[in-house]
């Protein structure tokens, strides 16, 4: 839950753990799990334990509605109509749905229904109840996590005979397909359309989830979730694993010893010195981290901050920063370096323009360039332009990464001052727009890069320096930038293709935001006895267990070594 | 009996200016319900879901001040403490308290009063034997433990008891969790060893401050002119330094003990995260990151409660205990 939150214990708990660590040489084995991926079926058993730090214990309510706890039921119990894979280019996998259709101008939907699917408890699965999930979050408006009905223009979702469901859109919705197919959990109506569940879908407490997918919950307590493989799963033979273990861990510390000693195997959060504390442990242990978005510099554009608004100067820090050196130092070389471009690689490289990045010379760091800049305006490493940076208090790997952006921009003639703030302080600044150089990344990726592209500099996203602004932090505001946004919509996949290179060409002109490194999904995994894992070869999902409803997938593909 | 009143109209007026201070401070604190909950969900959630989400679980950002104070005010006292609007969004707080505080009365409770128990005694001895080979060694040993950091502490343990022996002693939970929780001999053996390292640590780190003060306290005390007629007497040695030393030296310690009783409902954060163990510590610190005013108010309440309660009561042992409060 808390990818790059890293307390001092666990920093100590590295260092000490590097003193006792062996000093002999480990050699890996070559890794045989992908060589079976394409084996066909597997026999059933075996379990797994995922140690994905939670913050707290557990409420036990699995109602896919409520946010605390909502990835705790997508993905094992509650499932979406279609899959769609951010790490392979949209791949889509039919879920609940077998297929659909969109009309010409995409402003309806009409989904085949998968037939033969039973909840856990039984009772059939149909089209009324996907009707059923979109409609309630018209009635309840606090179900309706991603503005179906209000920012997407969903006007009527309609079921007709068992298998059709028709939604109709105000205008053309393709993006939103990534929301409403992927991300929206279908809900049985004959649970959330009865007592306590109809009258407050949002507030219900869930404590036995029924679902589509391809585990139930049993028990769970507190301290642990116990999932079981659901016996009637609609994927003939599936799930593999026959258990899944789900402990609450309260913070990182705890949750990466686990997966050191074994007791855990499938790990989502940031472990310090990697390398000392968990790969050299055993030669079954992995790590693959996919990156999804860019972290980097926000710079306050609104003509009242003289500096951060000054186009000269951002060009100056972004061709100042080795953005190599930031990840290999600042972040232990666990995460790729980012470009100015703003399209996270090699995640989307479809999207990527190499050649005008390096046209204008962002291909690698060029201090020189940047000191030429500084120049321009009257200031010198002897006579420094003063700056400060707002990060959060608490994330370590920031704290290091801005250590050493900082040398790179003394270097060129800018003083950096890094002010750490705690994350509510922090986040109260940056949304009104009280700062002038902000350290952050968007939270939320999408398939392709037009999503994170879309929150960073859409208009619709800003507001006035006071006022809390969504996503657009710096206050970027350019009408032909909003224009190529609002076309991709009703574009097709080639036109999609070229305006998010004519929006990243606005990244490397304007420099609205700094890239610096990528962030990713932590992911660790443990292959002694479970195979099956995503993996760089094999990208099936995102890998890391808070992520919904790509758990289910990783839960579908794991198998137990020992149970062949 | 006066003097009862007046402890009796202090302890009110005190948790009233306590209450008050509680029900404020949060609220003026930077960071609101609505950003902490969009930041826990990766922006990933509409906004206004999020807001009709916080006020169907009873958050009224909108609702005049005052008249929320009131309210509060009653529910302080009807346990009607309401829904968690952060991390374990719409969990009732009485629910999510009354599973934490058992753990955290269990481990820190026990541990406080071992610590005070044997703390004590060493220092009696110590104190007693002024100069001794005991006295040579553990007071000093003690000074430095208690000057560590208790995570510090607790990492060691950790990496030399469960690491170190290849998982022996458990190193986090209450108790294993694939125990289902009963009173069957497997789960309590399974909550005392899961009990021994966080326990271990924090003896380590508060002995050494009881074992201090009654020594000292013991060295004075020995010095009185009672003490001199006790020994003129002839009274044995045990006598004199249990009836006549100790249980005046004693005295000043009551009152940091009882403190120390009333701060173990506030639990010891950074013991239940190193160890990660579920008590109230913890959920005191999720409260504060997410901005969960409801689960804030609660716990705050009860350890200012707590606190004042340990507080009269020492004054009334005193009184009991020493007849010289009492002129």
């Amino acid at each position: 839950m808390r990818p790059t939150r890293i307390l001092a214990t666990a920093v100590v708990l590295a260092l000490a753990a590097t003193a006792t660590a062996c000093s002999e040489t480990k050699h890996k084995e070559p890794d045989d799990n992908n060589a079976s991926q394409s084996d066909g079926p597997k026999k059933k058993g075996g379990s797994v334990t995922i140690a994905n730090t939670a913050g707290q214990t557990w409420t036990c309510n699995f109602n896919p509605f409520n946010p605390a706890v909502y990835n705790t039921s997508i993905g094992f119990v509650y499932e979406p109509l279609i899959f769609v894979n951010a790490l392979k280019d949209q791949a889509e996998t039919p879920m609940l749905a077998k297929s659909y259709r969109w009309n010409a101008d995409k402003t309806r939907i009409d989904f085949t229904i998968r037939s033969g699917v039973k909840w856990n408890d039984g009772k059939p699965f149909t089209a009324k109840d996907v009707a059923f999930t979109f409609n309630l979050m018209k009635k309840t408006p606090a179900t309706d996590l991603y503005a179906l009905w209000t920012t997407a223009g969903l006007r009527s979702v309609t079921a007709s005979g068992d298998d059709k469901v028709t939604l109709k859109f105000k205008a053309a919705a393709q993006p939103y397909f990534y929301a409403f197919a992927h991300q929206v959990a279908i809900v049985p109506e004959h649970v959330f359309g009865a007592g306590e569940a109809a009258k407050k879908p949002d507030t219900w407490v869930d404590k036995k989830p029924v679902g589509t997918g391809p585990f139930e919950v049993n028990p769970c307590n507190p301290n642990n979730i116990q999932y079981t493989a659901n016996p009637d799963y609609w994927q003939q033979g599936k799930p593999y694993i026959q258990k899944v273990q789900y402990p609450a861990y309260l913070d990182n510390g705890p949750a990466n010893l686990d997966l050191a000693n074994g007791k855990a195997q499938w790990g989502s959060q940031f472990i310090p010195g990697i390398k000392q504390f968990y790969l050299d442990k055993s030669s079954d242990n992995h790590t693959w981290s996919p990156p999804v978005l860019n972290v980097g510099i926000y710079p306050n554009l609104d003509p009242s901050h003289p500096d951060s608004s000054n186009l000269k100067v951002r060009q100056a820090i972004s061709y100042a920063i080795d953005r190599e050196k930031v990840a290999r130092i600042g972040v232990g070389g666990q995460v790729p370096a980012a470009n100015q471009s703003g399209v996270v690689m090699p995640t989307f490289d479809t999207y990527y323009d190499e050649a005008a990045v390096r046209k204008a010379g962002f291909d690698k760091p060029d201090p020189d360039r940047a000191k030429k800049l500084l120049a321009s305006l009257g200031h010198s490493p002897a006579k420094p332009l003063k700056l400060k940076i707002l990060s959060i208090t608490g994330y370590t790997d920031w704290d290091a990464s801005l250590k050493v952006i900082k040398q790179d921009l003394e270097a060129v003639g800018i003083d950096l001052t890094v002010q750490t703030l705690a994350q509510q302080t922090f986040i109260g600044r940056l949304y009104s727009g009280d700062y002038d150089l902000a350290y952050y990344n968007q939270q939320t990726s999408g398939p392709t890069p037009y999503y994170e592209l879309r929150q960073m500099l859409h208009s619709a996203n800003t507001a006035p320096l006071g006022k809390n602004a969504t996503s657009n932090y710096e206050r970027y505001k350019n009408p032909e930038v909003d224009k190529l946004l609002n076309e991709y919509a009703s574009a097709d996949e080639t036109r999609q293709v070229e305006i998010v290179k004519a929006v990243a060409q606005r990244m490397i002109d304007d420099v609205p935001v700094i890239p610096v490194v990528e962030a990713v999904d932590w992911f660790q995994y443990n292959t002694k006895d479970i195979g099956g894992w995503p993996t760089e070869d094999n990208p099936y999902a995102q890998p890391a267990a808070y992520n919904f409803p790509d758990t289910g997938q990783v839960l579908t593909h794991l198998y137990s070594k020992s149970a062949q | 009996m006066r003097f009862l009143l007046r402890r009796l109209g202090f302890f009110l007026l005190t948790l009233w200016a306590a209450l008050t201070l509680n029900f404020f401070i949060p609220r003026f604190m930077p960071g609101d319900p609505v950003d902490a909950l969009t930041v826990r969900t990766r922006g990933r959630v509409s906004r206004d879901a999020l807001e009709q989400m916080l006020t169907s679980f009873g958050f009224k950002p909108d609702e005049n001040l005052f008249v929320q104070y009131v309210d509060y005010l009653g529910h302080m006292f009807t346990g009607n403490w309401g829904r968690s609007i952060g991390q374990t969004l719409g969990e009732p707080v009485t629910s999510l308290i009354g599973g934490a505080l058992p753990w955290t009365l269990g481990l820190v409770g026990t541990t406080t009063i071992l610590a005070f128990a044997l703390g004590t005694l060493i220092g009696t001895v110590a104190g007693w034997r002024r100069g001794g080979a005991l006295d040579a060694i553990l007071p000093p040993v003690f000074v430095v433990t208690s000057a560590l950091p208790y995570f510090w502490v607790g990492l060691l343990l950790i990496l030399v008891f469960s690491e170190g022996t290849g998982g022996l002693l458990p190193a986090n939970f209450n108790y294993d969790t694939s125990i289902v929780p009963g009173f069957s001999p497997g789960f309590v053996g399974s909550v005392l060893s899961h009990a021994i390292l966080p326990a271990a640590t924090l003896l380590i780190t508060t002995v050494g401050g009881w074992i201090l003060t009654m020594r000292n306290n013991m060295i004075t005390t020995l010095a009185e002119d009672y003490v001199r007629m006790a020994r003129a007497k002839g009274l044995t040695g045990r006598r004199i330094m249990y009836g006549y030393a100790a249980r005046n030296a004693i005295l000043p310690n009551l009152a940091g003990f009882a403190m120390s009783l009333g701060f173990v409902i506030s639990g010891a954060i950074l013991i239940e995260y190193v160890f990660n163990y579920p008590g109230v510590g913890y959920l005191l610190y999720n409260a504060v990151q997410n901005v969960d005013y409801p689960l804030m108010q609660a716990l705050f309440m009860l350890f200012t409660v707590a606190v004042l309660v340990a507080l009269l009561a020492v004054d009334l042992a005193t009184v009991w205990l020493d007849p010289r409060a009492r002129s």
